[in-house]
């Protein structure tokens, strides 16, 4: 029974299926939003699932330069992983398993896709795939520093004198304290967090790793098929996990009472938080230079990280 | 019976030395079946201690010659192994046992392989008598041993470019290491008139005078140039990158632990003086640096084994920052760090060993590439390697990194010290700039194209890739079952370190601690909270072999997979923005370039500071030794 | 009058120090190691002199009777020193002929040439 009611996390809510549902609309939205602000019709919202199963389609091919067997796993990889994240990260008041990961152990886990990106990139062999695997890298160098301020400045807030990384306490803290969104002193973290979550998903101004018309896509440049629909797939799901995370990390207060309309609630802000950093700063900005990116990351976003956590460290 | 096991162990090393050097310099068979022999034979005497020291908390002595303590006086020299001993004995020998298999393939055809092996027993012995001595000035000589052999062994293939400077570099500094060390004890004895250790720890813990604190400072700094924490890490990476292979692992995963083993013996046993808070912050902050300066330096080598040398510098830096917090959970991290670095780190310099040994001796990660698909195991155990020393769940490096997070955060919240927040925060950021490192290699190296000069690269011969795969196996189940290694390895070690008076007992006799005032430190929870790998592998695996079935149900008349021939060439080549491709292969030079445009003027700095001019680096070693005499004086008096 | 060998003592190692720190010339920086050997040796051999002290050749009885230890000279430090000096001259012995080598390959024994190993 316990190993049906696991299957049915994994596989439905909240792991695969439901990431996948949401991961789509939201890129969808995305994208017709988008389209608007640039006085453009846009594609239906559920191009991306047309997309999806397009790629699904068509032929694979191996460049004769790769490494078969991690090109064709690290898709895989970064699917899976994704797939699981969900499973920690708690719905407002639902929560799939609850003490068995905290926050440092997601943080890790999102790190394990972008690794199986730059995996499968470099096994591709391409030049194009050796730079855009550099470049990702860095990112993830860059956002690693205030992301872990971040976590921990919220680790301070929640549990006071008392080591607290589990994400399910810092919900029910929430749920008693109201979110954290609404302290004064944790706006300079959530800035942060939004800023973050652009780079962590690659959209633009921090799409330096991916960049088609520089780099033809960078890591991505040689994938076709089903690897490929895959990549694409783990990225619109980052997407619902990242502002997820953001949700549950200061919007963890809110309370309906069922699991139904906390799922309803949950997706409605995950889309108001990805509107907001995502397709908003991606209509209105142009692609950064990568060491830019560093530098913007490591003194503007952790400082602002810093100055949170030196709030919260001083008892505000 | 088995109190004799100890020195037993250690004697069959040193006998084994002698027998190769006798009789195994000529024949080869010989020679390999002298050292496995004896190496197995360690091999079963230590882990069969495991069972009456570690889990049964037992404490095991043996006075040579019989020589028992009179009168409360300890006069004769006493082994002495309780579970921290053990446990370091048992990183050394599984390190040596594998590192021993390996050189069978490593170093097949080099010349005077007997006396390779002579030093290489020598090192192990030396290292297996230094955790399990129960006297200081055994101790001492335990450490030149395996020093000399040490420096003897990297500089053993006297052609390789650079190995002679390396092994006196290595010498000099670690000769002035030793130096401190003896004067640190020769004042111990002059203040206390005893070398044994047990009874040292009832004369010096508490009573910081003058004398034994210039003594302490001494050692500190002492074992500090054995374990190469920063500023006294120069000599390490130029060891690393000319010595043997197997000579690198275990120079990296033993001889560094040695040190560290050192350091704990004494600042928890010795002296005692863990709880002091300028002693934390001392070490914490040497942990911090190292960990820093290694992981960044090793981002802009562009030496194969020279970078994996910055990595256990850096490595060593989180043992040292964990150890150095005080609590429990914080040894806990650090020993279990220790041994986990043991595992990945030989890991990582076997594979290098491999690929140095495949492809005629390059370890210019600007003229390699693409030798995935001509070694492929040899690719698989290093991404193992790489995962499990980034951190990545759920090989063992996460474990204990996890821990080491933990106890630091703990740290900072419990002592409300700001400080502790920022250490928290360099140790998770270094983690990920660990991370960029190995991407930076598995590029230049594994992946990539295949450059024209090592078209007819090999895998390497079985007998170095079983090594690779045993250790590759024990990352994998120290990081699954890691609740059960910690509980039932680690803790028990860290149980001795801070309960002395069974060990005291035990040496001196009953109620001799008590007598001595001197009681148990106060053992805070160990608190190992909420990652269940193993509910986390079960999902992996279940999901895992779900999305397999989707990609392979994909791969039908649509979406299949089209081997190259020659007929559809052009379609598998690279994309070249429509050119003819050419070889083209990203290289470790041209990577994290966005990083390193930023971090100029710091890695000027660096390069300013690591000159190659062996007086600069003792130089490096006498201030820095001096910063920690005059900081003790200042603030632990 | 012990306070003449510690000083001396004290000084021999600055001195070993000073010059392994400072000198250019390899054979001078083993000097320096053996210097600070011997300041070493000197400082252990001192722990155990005892002024006007006899012969360490005694029955346990007589130690245990109540004979204090100022009674005779220390005989620990003195087999500390044997075998302190014994590994001392090993290192010099190592690092002479490693020294040797050097010279064969470098072509120079200044230590701004034997710096290949760097960064």
């Amino acid at each position: 029974m316990i190993i049906l009611q696991y299957l049915f996390y994994i596989l439905i809510f909240p792991g695969a299926l439901f990431t996948i549902a949401a991961g789509l609309l939201l890129a969808g939205i995305d994208r017709k939003v988008i389209a608007h602000m640039q006085k453009r019709i846009g594609p239906p919202v559920a191009q991306p699932v047309y997309d999806f199963f397009k790629l699904l389609g068509k032929e694979t091919i191996i460049p004769a330069t790769a490494n078969r067997a991690a090109y064709l796993i690290a898709p895989v990889v970064s699917f899976v992983s994704l797939c699981i994240v969900m499973l920690f990260i708690p719905i407002l008041g639902f929560r799939a398993i609850g003490g068995a990961a905290d926050m440092i152990v997601i943080l890790y886990l999102i790190t394990i896709p972008g690794a199986a990106l730059i995996v499968g990139g470099a096994a591709s062999g391409s030049p194009f795939a050796g730079i855009g695997i550099s470049r990702e890298m860095v990112t993830m160098m860059a956002y690693e520093l205030p992301l872990v301020i971040i976590l921990l400045t919220v680790a301070k807030k929640v549990g006071g004198d008392m080591l607290i990384f589990d994400l399910g306490i810092v919900s029910a803290y929430q749920a008693q304290a109201g979110s954290l969104i609404t302290e004064w002193s944790m706006i300079p973290a959530a800035v942060a967090m939004l800023l973050v979550i652009p780079a962590e998903i690659g959209t633009q101004p921090f799409d330096v790793a991916e960049a088609e018309n520089e780099i033809c896509e960078g890591p991505l440049v040689e994938y076709s098929g089903s690897p490929l629909a895959l990549f694409k797939l783990s990225i619109n799901m980052k997407m619902i996990i990242m502002t997820g995370l953001f949700t549950a990390l200061f919007f963890g207060g809110i309370r309906t009472g069922f699991v139904i309309t906390d799922l309803i609630v949950f997706v409605l802000i995950s889309t108001a938080v990805m509107l907001v950093c995502i397709t908003t700063t991606h209509a209105i900005t142009a692609r950064l230079k990568i060491e830019h990116l560093f530098k913007f990351y490591w003194t503007v976003v952790a400082g602002l990280a810093l100055v949170s956590a030196v709030l919260v460290w001083i008892g505000l | 019976m088995i109190q004799h096991f100890p020195v037993l162990a250690v004697m069959s090393l040193f006998l084994g030395a002698f027998l190769v050097e006798i009789f195994g310099t000529k024949r080869e068979a010989v020679r390999n079946a002298i050292t496995f022999v004896t190496f197995t034979l360690v091999l079963i005497l230590l882990y069969a201690l495991i069972k009456p020291v570690i889990l049964e908390g037992r404490v095991i002595s043996y006075w040579m010659g019989n020589w028992e303590p009179v009168a409360g006086y300890a006069i004769g020299i006493g082994y002495e192994v309780d579970a921290l001993g053990l446990v370091f004995a048992i990183i050394a020998i599984t390190a040596f046992w594998l590192s021993n298999l390996y050189s069978f393939g490593y170093m097949k055809g080099e010349h005077h392989l007997g006396h390779f092996y002579t030093l290489f027993m020598m090192l192990c012995g030396s290292i297996i008598g230094f955790c399990m001595t129960g006297d200081l000035f055994n101790m001492y000589i335990m450490v030149e041993i395996m020093t000399f052999s040490a420096v003897a062994l990297t500089g053993f293939n006297t052609d390789k470019d650079g190995a002679l400077e390396a092994a006196l570099k290595y010498l000099v500094i670690c000769s002035v290491g030793s130096g401190f060390i003896l004067t640190g004890i020769a004042l111990i004895y002059l203040q206390c008139h005893t070398l044994n250790i047990a009874q040292l720890a009832t004369m010096l813990a508490g009573r910081l005078t003058p004398t034994t604190l210039m003594s302490f400072g001494l050692i500190v700094a002492g074992f500090g140039v054995k374990s190469f924490m920063v500023p006294f890490h120069t000599p390490l990476a130029d060891a690393h990158a000319v010595a043997p292979s197997p000579i690198s692992m275990v120079l990296s995963g033993v001889v560094t632990k040695a040190g560290v083993y050192g350091m704990i013996r004494c600042i928890y046993i010795l002296f005692r003086a863990m709880d002091l808070t300028q002693m934390q912050i001392l070490i914490t902050t040497f942990g911090t640096v190292t960990m820093f300066l290694g992981v960044s330096m090793a981002l802009k080598q562009h030496d194969f084994k020279r970078l994996l040398a910055f990595h256990s510098i850096s490595q060593v830096g989180y043992i040292l920052l964990a150890v150095g917090l005080g609590t429990t959970l914080g040894l806990t991290g650090g020993i279990f760090h220790a041994a986990n670095h043991m595992l990945f780190k030989g890991l990582l310099f076997l594979a290098a060993g491999a690929v140095l040994h495949q492809t005629g001796g390059i370890t210019d990660l600007d003229r390699l590439g693409g030798l995935s698909k001509k070694m492929p195991h040899t690719t698989i155990c290093f991404l193992v390697g790489a995962a499990a020393i980034s951190g990545i769940p759920p090989f063992n490096g996460f474990a204990s990194k996890w821990l080491i997070y933990q106890a630091a955060y703990t740290k900072a919240i419990e002592s409300g010290n700001f400080y502790y927040l920022i250490v928290t925060i360099a140790a998770l950021t270094v983690s990920v700039m660990t991370l960029a490192s190995f991407v930076k290699i598995t590029q230049a190296v594994f992946f990539g194209q295949l450059s024209e000069a090592n078209k007819d690269v090999t895998e390497a011969p079985k007998v170095m890739l079983v090594p690779m795969y045993i250790i590759s196996a024990l990352c994998l189940i120290t990081g699954v079952g890691y609740k059960f290694f910690a509980s039932y390895f680690v803790l028990p070690a860290v149980n001795s370190a801070v309960n002395v008076t069974n060990y005291i007992d035990v040496m001196m006799g009953d109620g001799y601690a008590a007598a001595a005032g001197v009681s148990n430190m106060a053992a805070d929870n160990v608190m190992i909270s909420s990652w269940s790998p193993v509910v986390y592998l079960i999902l992996f695996v279940t999901v895992l072999a779900a999305a397999c079935i989707v990609i392979l149900a994909s791969s039908g008349d649509r979406g299949r997979v089209v081997e190259v021939t020659d007929k559809d060439a052009l379609k598998h080549s690279n994309f070249f923005s429509g050119e003819e491709p050419v070889y083209s292969h990203v290289s470790g030079s041209d990577m994290l370039w966005g990083y390193k445009h930023n971090f100029k003027a710091y890695y000027n700095i660096m390069d300013k500071i690591h000159t190659g001019r062996m007086t600069d680096y003792c130089s490096m070693v006498v201030i820095a030794a001096a910063v920690i005499i005059v900081f003790m004086f200042m603030f632990m008096r | 009058m012990m306070i003449y060998n510690y000083i001396a003592c004290i000084l021999l190692i600055v001195l070993g120090l000073y010059t392994v720190c400072t000198q250019k010339n390899l054979l001078k920086t083993i000097i320096g190691l053996g210097i600070t050997d011997y300041g070493i040796n000197l400082l252990i051999v001192s722990s155990g002199f005892n002024d006007g002290g006899s012969v360490p050749i005694y029955q346990m009885s007589d130690l245990l009777n109540g004979v204090s230890s100022q009674f005779f000279v220390d005989p620990v430090p003195q087999a500390l020193t044997l075998t302190s000096i014994v590994i001392g001259a090993c290192v010099n012995a190592m690092a002479l002929a490693i020294v040797v080598m050097i010279k064969k390959k470098y072509g120079s024994i200044n230590v701004d040439d034997v710096r290949r190993l760097k960064g």
